[in-house]
């Protein structure tokens, strides 16, 4: 019996009461689950807080569903526009194309570009055969595909131009297969004795047949899936530059000019689709564009990664805004996913008067040991803002990290948080599933690195309950739930904000609020979004940074499409992976990839503080520091009994762990930054950020550093704003210990009455120095 | 990055890597006595003696088909070990019946097992 499941997505995660939702569910093993609308208060079940907490809401949409397994299509490809069938060759014709395959050798076919149909065997196309080797093909629908293969092997990233000609009245094909590779485009070098180049020739028996429903498609081709709907297969793993078709068959010395880099403008060029058209500075769209007489322009599926390095990229210039036409590189993966697509389950209109808060819907199917429950997560925003307080979620890092598998299959994970994995059964379901797609942390299987996440597909980590494998403790959402537990049990009037919402309205939307509360990891961030948050406590707000490691990587978002997000890694940063050179700019706006400190935006400059160090394993309390005995701070740390803050929590027992962050003036802490609690004594699992260092050596651990630390810091900002920073992405995870009775969170409740009241902070009519002491 | 599941037979470093780990296992095998195995068992996660965690170093960098990791049972009540597959799509399988009563308790089970490991290897 088919094992029941559930999983859904919905078309937006930011909506406000009233609006309608549509959710997007895929069952399999049940063709009915029973939906609840919940409000999601606490998501960690660790037994030393209080749990899994949610609360069942009122709502129309309540009740069964009817749901079905769907398709997803996975894979990034091109489909060309082609409604006259222009390219539907009955004759002879040419295909050319430049290539560096990235997993030639992949035991699947691959094609590259064609107009073929693989289940009913009719069109053409060239693409690589199991083994890595350049094809070209014809069918007719007959059993037989006629094929004509290289003699040479395509060795992996490499570029390549490669065409083939097919001569309808001598029924002659030619495949031609010539090394591109220069100094600095390829992995290998000029000294290594490889060859590249490959003619061959045969006489075909017939001429390609055409279906009038076959596309013309780019790192793909046309197939069925086990139900027989149609599908992109064969897709191919690696980077296209110019390609294009012409409906003869062209000369050696005509594709030897098209190799050169020109392409001959004649009467029979059918479609030449220059892959570096259309780029502005501030990004490149999903659009390829034929500059030939027919305007066959391509679209993009599974976005595929643009402003690529090309064949003739020299190595002079980094980024694709200073020479356009050396980054025509169009990167395709078959593994790479960006909206599962699905047919609508259910539009649902949310109900007036929803509180702002933190909401599912939570779907049901089976029973005992067979109930499958899926929260499909989404956020509510206020009909008009009225509260003093805002939690901001931290949307874009839960995409950047969504559905990381690193456990399984990075190298470095175990030794990079000093920990084993612990799975559960959805870490290891979603490990054998490759239907839901990668997290911006994974690699594709061709060992590139994925730069696109989206929230169109059912993602783990905005889930509650999810723990992270390699840290084992809840993380992301769950985790960012034990501010919310903390902000419901209190008497503070809070709403919700997203990611989504702050780089899209920018500082209004932080402006209605006194007081803003980070996420415990806000680590991605658009430039407007930093800029808004900048923005916001200079212009007299007050914000709780309440985790560690923000504001630090930079993301990209595209006006309009604020499911995906794109981030590229650089050599400077932690980093599960590492982008090209010339590849480390965003396709998405064009921005630098990698992390903000480098582009002289530190997280020191916005809030105080910034990392210091990460690691997994025991974590550590905070001590009082000699500041937080001044009278301009010491309100904050009223009530406080003893010296130590934060000896207990749900991610491993300490307030100050998984990645800390430090005061430093020479990466811009405001100058009169108070340091109220400061921890140690952290393990040696605890390394110092690889930002802060020029070299690696022995002593850059926990015990042997003393930037191993968090600082628990306070500083007030023009116009009455002011920035209380906790340090550490452990510390929310220490609110809800003790039924929330604890000098964390005593803390913290210190912090938002403060910033909630109107008028000025606590502490400010302390001016003359000797009696700031107490 | 290669692809990650390309073809190794021509990788030469595979040969320096196995003869390094060689010389790394004769001298680890020396490390390792009960006092050791006892203060893993007290903080499998704290902060560790040089000799343990030069051992916990080597565990963590094994090639990730020898890798092991905790499977969570039942949350926060059964755990048991696993070993990794190395290869995307591809279940990790359960070492032994052994089923530990904490997390903790299942990260010192698969420190015993990285232990044999060593020493009959």
């Amino acid at each position: 019996m088919t094992p029941v499941r559930l999983f859904g997505y919905t078309d937006r995660i930011s909506v406000k009461p009233g609006e309608a939702i549509q959710f997007y569910v895929s069952a399999e093993g049940t063709e009915t689950a029973e939906a609840q609308l919940v409000r999601l208060i606490h998501g960690d079940q660790n037994p030393a807080g209080p749990g899994f907490v949610e609360q069942e809401v009122a709502c129309t949409a309540n009740g069964t569903w009817r749901v079905e397994r769907q398709f997803t299509q996975v894979g990034s490809f091109l489909e060309v526009d082609d409604p006259e069938g222009r390219l539907a060759f009955a004759d002879s014709f040419t295909l050319f194309a430049f290539i560096h395959p990235t997993w030639p050798a992949s035991g699947k076919r691959q094609t590259i570009i064609g107009r073929w149909d693989g289940d009913r065997k009719q069109g053409y196309g060239i693409g690589l055969d199991e083994k890595g080797c350049l094809q070209f093909w014809i069918g007719r629908g007959e059993e037989t595909v006629e094929r004509l293969a290289a003699d040479v092997p395509l060795q992996v990233q490499m570029w390549y131009f490669v065409a083939a000609t097919f001569d309808a009245r001598t029924r002659q094909a030619t495949l031609y297969q010539v090394g591109v590779g220069n100094r600095y485009n390829g992995l290998l070098g000029k000294v290594a004795l490889v060859d590249y180049d490959s003619h061959t020739s045969a006489i075909f028996r017939s001429k390609p047949g055409n279906l009038a429903s076959t596309p013309f498609l780019m790192a793909g081709s046309r197939g069925r899936d086990a139900q027989q709907r149609a599908c992109a297969s064969e897709l191919y793993w690696g980077k296209i530059d110019r390609c294009g078709a012409f409906d003869q068959p062209l000369q050696p010395a005509e594709l030897d000019t098209i190799r050169s880099g020109l392409v001959p403008a004649m009467e029979n060029l059918v479609a030449f689709w220059d892959t570096s058209a259309g780029y502005t500075d501030r990004g490149i769209g999903d659009l390829v564009v034929d500059v030939g007489w027919h305007k066959l322009n391509a679209r993009g599926y599974n976005r595929p990664v643009r402003g690529q390095t090309g064949w003739n990229w020299n190595g002079f210039t980094d980024c694709f805004r200073l020479a356009p036409h050396e980054f025509g590189g169009i990167e395709f993966h078959a593994d790479a996913l960006t909206d599962c697509n699905w047919t609508s389950t259910r539009v649902v209109t949310l109900p007036r008067g929803l509180k702002s808060g933190c909401y599912a819907m939570r779907l049901r199917s089976g029973s005992g040991t067979r109930l499958s429950e899926e929260h499909v997560v989404f956020f509510v925003r206020p009909e008009k803002p009225q509260a003093r307080i805002a939690f901001l979620f931290p949307t874009l890092t839960y995409l950047a990290f969504a559905n990381e598998r690193l456990s399984f299959d990075h190298p470095e994970r175990e030794a990079l948080t000093g920990q084993p994995a612990v799975l559960s059964d959805i870490d290891i379901e979603m490990y054998m599933r490759a239907d839901f797609g990668l997290s911006t942390y994974d690699m594709h299987a061709d060992g590139s690195g994925v730069c696109y996440s989206s929230y169109h597909r059912p993602i783990m980590n905005m889930r509650p309950k999810y723990r992270t494998p390699s840290f084992d403790v809840a993380s992301g959402l769950a985790a960012d739930l034990s501010i919310i537990a903390w902000l419901d049990q209190s008497d503070f009037d809070y709403e919700v904000l997203t990611d989504e919402d702050l780089h899209r309205d920018g500082s209004a939307a932080l402006s209605p609020y006194a007081c803003v509360i980070s996420g415990t990891r806000p680590e991605y961030y658009t430039e407007r979004m930093l800029d808004a948050t900048e923005d916001y406590i200079a212009g007299g707000g007050r914000y709780i940074y309440a985790g560690g490691n923000g504001f630090n990587a930079t993301a990209g978002v595209r006006d309009g499409e604020p499911w995906i997000v794109e981030c590229r890694r650089r050599d400077d940063g932690y980093k599960p992976w590492i982008s090209r050179y010339g590849e480390h700019y965003m396709a998405t706006d064009g921005m630098r990839g990698g992390p903000w400190k480098v582009l002289g935006r530190a997280t020191q400059k916005l809030v105080g503080i910034g990392l210091s160090s990460s690691g997994g394993g025991r974590s550590e309390p905070y001590r009082r520091m000699p500041d937080s005995y001044h009278r301009t701070v010491s309100w904050i740390t009223k009530g406080v009994d003893g010296e130590i803050i934060g000896d207990f929590g749900l991610a491993n027992n300490g307030a100050a762990g998984l990645a800390l962050d430090y005061y430093d003036r020479a990466l811009g802490t405001p100058p009169h930054t108070r340091i109220i609690a400061s921890s140690g004594g952290h393990t040696d699992s605890y390394v110092v950020n690889q930002q802060l260092v020029l070299y690696s050596y022995l002593g850059l651990y926990g015990s042997y550093d003393w930037r191993v630390h968090a600082d628990m810091t306070y500083f007030t900002a023009p116009h009455g704003g002011a920035v209380f920073a906790c340090g550490s992405v452990a510390f929310a995870q220490s609110l809800p210990v003790n039924n929330f009775r604890n000098n964390s969170s005593c803390v913290l409740a210190n912090v938002v009455e403060a910033f909630v009241r109107a008028g000025r902070l606590p502490g400010f009519a302390w001016v003359n120095e000797e009696k700031q002491w107490a | 990055m290669l692809p990650l599941e390309y073809d190794r037979s021509q990788d030469r470093d595979i040969v320096v890597r196995d003869r390094f780990d060689n010389f790394r296992r004769d001298f680890l095998r020396t490390l390792v006595t009960p006092e050791m195995i006892e203060e893993h068992r007290r903080s499998p996660l704290g902060q560790h003696s040089e000799r343990l965690e030069r051992l916990l170093i080597y565990f963590r960098q094994r090639p990730l088909d020898e890798r092991y990791a905790v499977k969570v049972v039942e949350p926060f009540r059964k755990y048991q070990v696993v070993r990794l597959s190395g290869h995307r799509g591809t279940s990790p399988r359960v070492v032994d019946e052994a089923i530990y009563a904490s997390a903790n308790e299942a990260c010192h089970g698969l420190f015993l097992r990285c232990i044999r490991d060593l020493l009959e290897a």
